[in-house]
């Protein structure tokens, strides 16, 4: 395994060195811009987003009866991706008006559609929990350790 | 209270992640070597959908990532507080490779989801930034995975959740982990449908719906490309060239020569795609008229003022391919302005920005 990541790290800084002389190879200011982009990127979801997610999660941990907090987490985790995915196109930024086949669609209404089918999973979902399917909710809280006895010799 | 970060949910979320990264990043560079020509690269031209599906690939696996980024970072940001802050030289390599990566991931999904919407908000040329951030962000991929080796592979020989935890009420990190394929589910669902014409009705959140004149899309219109007069002038020729053998053909002349029709999907850099009924001249047909080797490469030059893309070399293996159209017609109709009237280029397995519109010249190459 030492060599495999020997190997790795080498590779790994080769590749990194050949982007970065890529990248110094076009105007300082684009390399200015380029830079700033990621550093800021990494600020915003350091120092910002993540604060944000880890807050509401700390809230909803703390706030919500506990059977509902899984569905809920997860339907606040695809929220989150949807959202950031309608970012580049809600408002249509992006739209010229000699092409009107770019950011053709009405995103407030298709964002909104989206988060709410998967809000409305939430519910399907706790309703879905109640039926009486106990053999996977038995099997789902077993660990590793519970191993059934070997049958008896014959 | 069980701890829903660990190193079992990094290490799975991680390998997709890593999964992802790696077809991004394959597809990227066999996209930009299309693009720019390479001696060793050589790039088929059947199946015809082949570039289709790469460059599908690339976009719906950059998209992908973005909700596997999500829930890795934030299985590890509470490590970004750990004291101490700064420590010995390998604790600050190791910081300074984290920073690297991160920033260099974060750079090529922001920057790829803006630019597949046409929001240029980060004032550079995408292309190039985007290209040797790849590699930046490539290599730090492959540091990590050499520091880390060790802690995935025990990690992932582990059960997800403590065993302890049978009783437990509420999400897990199984909850976690089902919750990011749901995630990575969703942020496809939602945007693939530009180039998966079965979800084209559900990606809300695409930025075409697939529809068009002449029912495709277009990326550079001929208002923009400032071919409005030209592309009408009853002046118009399209020259063909070879060395000092050269033929002018009118639309009249083009229309008069022997048409073939085939299905052939157009394919954007920027992830959409359609296929439609392309009718034209064979251009093998139109460069014999000058005695064109089938060996030779071959320029495509638009009615449009150069730039980046109005003039475009056509490899020799897709210049004699039976199938690479000069089309005069779209789904049975006169090409629209906006697709490329009076006549374009249409080779299989091509990226759209390479499927020259306008055509004024087309040479043959020594």
């Amino acid at each position: 395994m030492t060599a495999t990541r020997i190997l790795l790290a080498l590779a790994g800084i080769g590749v990194g060195c050949y982007g970065a002389v890529l990248l110094l190879e076009l105007p300082t200011a684009t390399v200015v811009r380029v830079l700033t982009w990621a550093v800021v990127a990494v600020v915003i979801h350091d120092l910002a987003f993540a604060p944000l997610c880890a807050a509401v999660g700390l809230a909803g941990g703390r706030l919500l009866p506990s059977r509902w907090r899984s569905p809920l987490a997860v339907a606040a985790l695809c929220s989150v991706v949807l959202v950031l995915l309608a970012v580049p196109v809600y408002g249509k930024p992006g739209l010229r008006p000699d092409n009107p086949t770019v950011l053709d669609r009405d995103y407030p209404l298709g964002l909104l559609s989206a988060l709410a089918v998967v809000w409305l999973c939430v519910p399907v979902y706790l309703l879905l929990r109640r039926l009486p399917v106990r053999q996977n909710q038995v099997v789902d809280r077993q660990g590793a350790h519970d191993v059934e006895r070997e049958p008896p010799t014959v | 209270m069980t701890t829903l970060r660990g190193t079992a949910v990094t290490a799975r979320v991680g390998v997709a992640l890593g999964l992802a990264v790696a077809v991004c990043f394959v597809t990227g560079l066999l996209s930009h070597f299309i693009q720019h020509p390479q001696p060793w690269f050589a790039w088929p031209t059947r199946p015809v959908w082949l570039y289709r599906v790469t460059q599908g690939l690339h976009v719906a696996s950059g998209i992908a990532a973005i909700p596997l980024v999500v829930v890795k970072l934030w299985s590890v940001w509470p490590k970004l507080f750990q004291r101490p802050v700064i420590g010995g030289p390998v604790r600050l390599l190791e910081r300074g490779s984290i920073l690297v990566l991160v920033a260099s991931i974060l750079f090529e999904l922001t920057t790829g989801l803006l630019n597949i919407a046409q929001w240029y908000v980060f004032e550079f040329y995408f292309p190039p930034a985007h290209y040797a951030m790849a590699y930046v962000a490539a290599g730090a991929v492959l540091v990590h995975l050499a520091v880390k080796l060790p802690i995935v592979r025990r990690a992932l020989g582990e059960p997800v959740d403590d065993v302890t935890d049978g009783v437990h009420v509420g999400p897990n990190r199984r909850t976690v982990l089902r919750g990011t394929w749901l995630a990575v589910a969703a942020a496809t669902v939602v945007t693939a449908g530009q180039t998966v014409p079965v979800l084209r009705r559900v990606s809300v959140l695409a930025p075409r719906s697939g529809e068009g004149p002449q029912g495709v899309p277009v990326n550079r219109s001929a208002i923009a490309a400032g071919v409005l007069a030209t592309a009408r002038s009853p002046r118009y020729r399209l020259t063909v060239t070879n060395g000092a053998r050269s033929r002018a053909f009118t639309v009249d002349d083009l229309r008069a020569l022997p048409q073939a029709t085939y299905r052939l999907p157009i394919a954007c850099v920027e992830g959409w795609s359609a296929e439609a009924e392309w009718t034209g001249v064979v251009l093998v047909d139109l460069l014999a008229a000058v005695a064109g080797s089938p060996d030779a490469d071959v320029r495509m030059v638009s009615l449009e003022a150069p730039g980046p893309y109005s003039r475009t070399v056509l490899p020799a293996r897709h210049a004699r391919d039976p199938q690479t159209l000069i089309a005069l017609q779209l789904n049975g109709e006169t090409l629209n302005l906006d697709h490329g009237y009076p006549c374009r280029l249409i080779a299989p397995s091509r990226p759209g920005v390479l499927q020259t519109k306008w055509l004024s010249r087309i040479e043959v190459l020594p």
